[in-house]
């Protein structure tokens, strides 16, 4: 207000000045002019001069205030409409005489610009608030977080990431993670690939990897975390990757002591055992011409009776790895028939040393496979291993392999012995289940159905058992030919198969020897 | 058993329990290989290093220098002297995750002796000569 009245003297006195000076130029040219100089006495010219000064100044405030009319609706307009307005009112417009429609015009684009400009300081303010918030979350959140840009560098981090990775934010801000924290991978799926991958195929993606190592820098002790990662390709806000750590160092470590103590105990078992079916055989050979046949059925029970303590052992050793999910399996094309017969050898040995004669039914050619040797002759082994404990009083068992209606190569192994009542046939691949009935009859541990439920189903088969009481039981379980799961694999894009089966997931790498 | 293929062939078995290499020597000797037993790590890279066998057997777990120590160091690809020896890791040990498919990339066989007997591992040691 000071302001405007200040620019309103000032063009008043100027005016009143222009207009003094006129008139008395206008009254010395007069005296000059008009010759009979008695008439203008010194009193009357004073007062001439007075009234000229007088109505000057009276005209100059008028013309002033008219002219600088819209000059004040225009003023008093932009500080109504100012953030620290104090009371003053939007100009009455009706008032406006000179250049009415030129002011209305531009008043009506002063509050446009206001009214914006109050929505844009909303909106700003509420971003402000809602980053304050973010950043506020991101530092104070009980799990380790990591926030990356496009580049993978690291822009923020809660504070517990910080602490947990033993860190500060001077090493691990404008770094990429990997570079300043030291984090070990159980597979080559690790987070810099993933990183790259995503950057490089996706728009969107999350996940997860169990088991990683995380080496301290201090003490160089380690922890063991599952990770989670978010990625979203060019998100507005440049977070493209949002990485969490769940640590898991109690139980993992825990896993690990009981894997070890059991990869241990396997070991001492085995040594002896090695020797055990060395001396034996030594035996078979040398003494087998010289031996009565109760003698060498004694001999080949022995040796029946290492075997299955040898195929024993890498029960206890394979469930404990599921149990502490460090069970991998690598998947191979192999030659079905050429495996099974393999596979079989040494627990026909068995059936025979228990008088049982195994039969096989296995066609000459079929798809290949895509298996883990390995985990393979497990499943092989424990069925007929089963097949034999339940036939005490039957002599025959059978082996068959053909390819099923869906295209899937079907191996089965039927006995003719004591069979499975139907109440208890769904439990049978549990850990630990022993039919209550045939559990004093027949020994056991309950291990083996477990686990070649496991391994099928890692393998993506299926498996399951028919059985009818006193008349036997047949257990079959499917594999998908190799063709199939290349596909598969092509088709999905992923180098890697994924499975989950009694909750534990499995990297598969399946490429051709 | 062939005993023509294998006449001659000379075989290194690095391994500290004198029960199976007594087993193994006497298999494999009798299907005619030529046998030399060392117990512990630091004799049996000594004697791998003379470049004097066909077939190393090599146990995992043993004093001296570990058998995976000895797998890398005959292995080692800066080595300028690489014997020509093919190697079979014979062992009862398991290991973690990966770290079998790792031996065998740089092995040429790999046996749990507990699954073998003496004459099965013959036959393997006969299919890698062949």
């Amino acid at each position: 207000m000071d302001n405007f009245k200040r620019l309103q003297n000032s063009v008043t006195i100027t005016i009143s000045i222009v207009f003094v000076v006129i008139n008395l130029l206008t009254i010395s040219f007069c005296w000059f002019v008009f010759t009979d100089k008695e008439l203008a006495t010194p009193l009357i010219l004073g007062i001439i001069i007075l009234m000229t000064v007088t109505i000057s100044m009276i005209a100059a405030v008028k013309l002033s205030t008219y002219a600088l009319k819209p000059l004040y609706f225009i003023w008093q307009a932009i500080i109504h409409v100012s953030p620290g307005n104090s009371g003053v009112a939007a100009p009455n417009l009706e008032d406006a005489r000179l250049g009415k429609e030129l002011i209305t015009t531009l008043i009506m684009q002063v509050y446009q610009f206001a009214s914006q400009q109050k929505d844009d300081d909303k909106d700003l303010d509420e971003h402000r608030k809602a980053v304050v918030q973010a950043a506020n979350v991101v530092s104070h959140l009980p799990l380790p977080l990591f926030v990356f840009n496009s580049s993978q560098i690291v822009t923020n981090a809660s504070d517990s990431a910080m602490e947990y990775c033993q860190t500060e934010s001077s090493k691990l801000f404008g770094k990429p993670l990997y570079e300043s924290v030291n984090l070990e991978f159980s597979s080559e799926h690790t987070l810099e690939k993933w990183l790259l991958d995503c950057q490089s195929n996706k728009v969107t993606d999350t996940a997860y990897w169990e088991r990683v190592r995380l080496r301290l820098p201090e003490d160089k002790s380690i922890r063991q975390c599952d990770i989670a990662a978010y990625y979203n390709r060019d998100n507005p806000s440049g977070t493209e990757f949002i990485v969490t750590f769940f640590d898991r160092t109690a139980q993992y470590n825990q896993d690990d002591e009981a894997m070890s103590f059991v990869a241990l105990a396997v070991h001492e078992l085995r040594t002896p055992l090695t020797m055990l079916r060395g001396y034996i055989e030594v035996f078979q050979d040398e003494l087998s011409d010289k031996l009565d046949d109760e003698l060498k059925s004694f001999m080949s029970k022995m040796q029946a009776s290492a075997s299955q303590l040898t195929a024993f052992v890498n029960n206890i050793l394979n469930v404990s790895r599921i149990e502490s999910n460090q069970m991998s399996m690598e998947l191979h094309e192999e030659d079905w028939v050429a495996t099974l017969k393999n596979a079989c050898e040494d627990a026909d040995m068995r059936a025979r040393a228990h008088g049982i004669e195994i039969e096989y039914h296995i066609p000459e050619k079929l798809p290949t496979v895509a298996v883990d040797r390995i985990s393979m002759f497990e499943v092989i082994n424990n069925l007929i291993e089963n097949a034999i404990k339940y036939s005490p009083n039957s002599k025959k068992i059978v082996v068959s392999t053909r390819i099923d209606d869906q295209g899937m190569v079907e191996t089965s192994v039927q006995d003719f012995g004591l069979g499975i009542p139907s109440n208890v046939l769904p439990y049978l691949f549990d850990k630990f289940y022993r039919n209550h009935r045939t559990k004093t009859e027949v020994g056991g541990t309950g291990l083996g159905l477990f686990l070649c439920k496991s391994i099928v189903d890692a393998h993506g088969g299926q498996i399951w058992a028919k059985s009818k009481e006193r008349e036997g039981s047949t257990f079959a379980f499917t594999l998908k030919p190799y063709s199939k799961l290349a596909d598969e694999q092509k088709n999905s894009n992923n180098t890697e198969v994924t499975r989950t089966a009694h909750g534990w997931i499995k990297n598969h790498s399946l490429y051709r020897r | 058993m062939d005993q023509t293929s294998s006449s001659g062939k000379k075989i290194l078995c690095i391994e500290d329990e004198h029960f199976i290499s007594e087993l193994y020597v006497r298999a494999l000797s009798k299907a005619g290989y030529n046998v030399a037993v060392a117990v512990d790590g630091e004799d049996g890279l000594k004697q791998a290093l003379t470049d004097n066998f066909d077939i190393i057997l090599l146990d995992i777990m043993i004093p001296t220098i570990t058998g995976i120590e000895i797998l890398k160091r005959l292995r080692d690809p800066n080595n300028q002297n690489q014997i020509r020896a093919k190697i079979i890791i014979t062992t009862n040990l398991e290991q973690g995750i990966g770290g079998r498919e790792e031996i065998e990339k740089q092995a040429d066989g790999y046996v749990i002796k507990a699954e073998i007997t003496p004459r099965q591992l013959v036959e393997f040691v006969n299919q890698l000569e062949t």
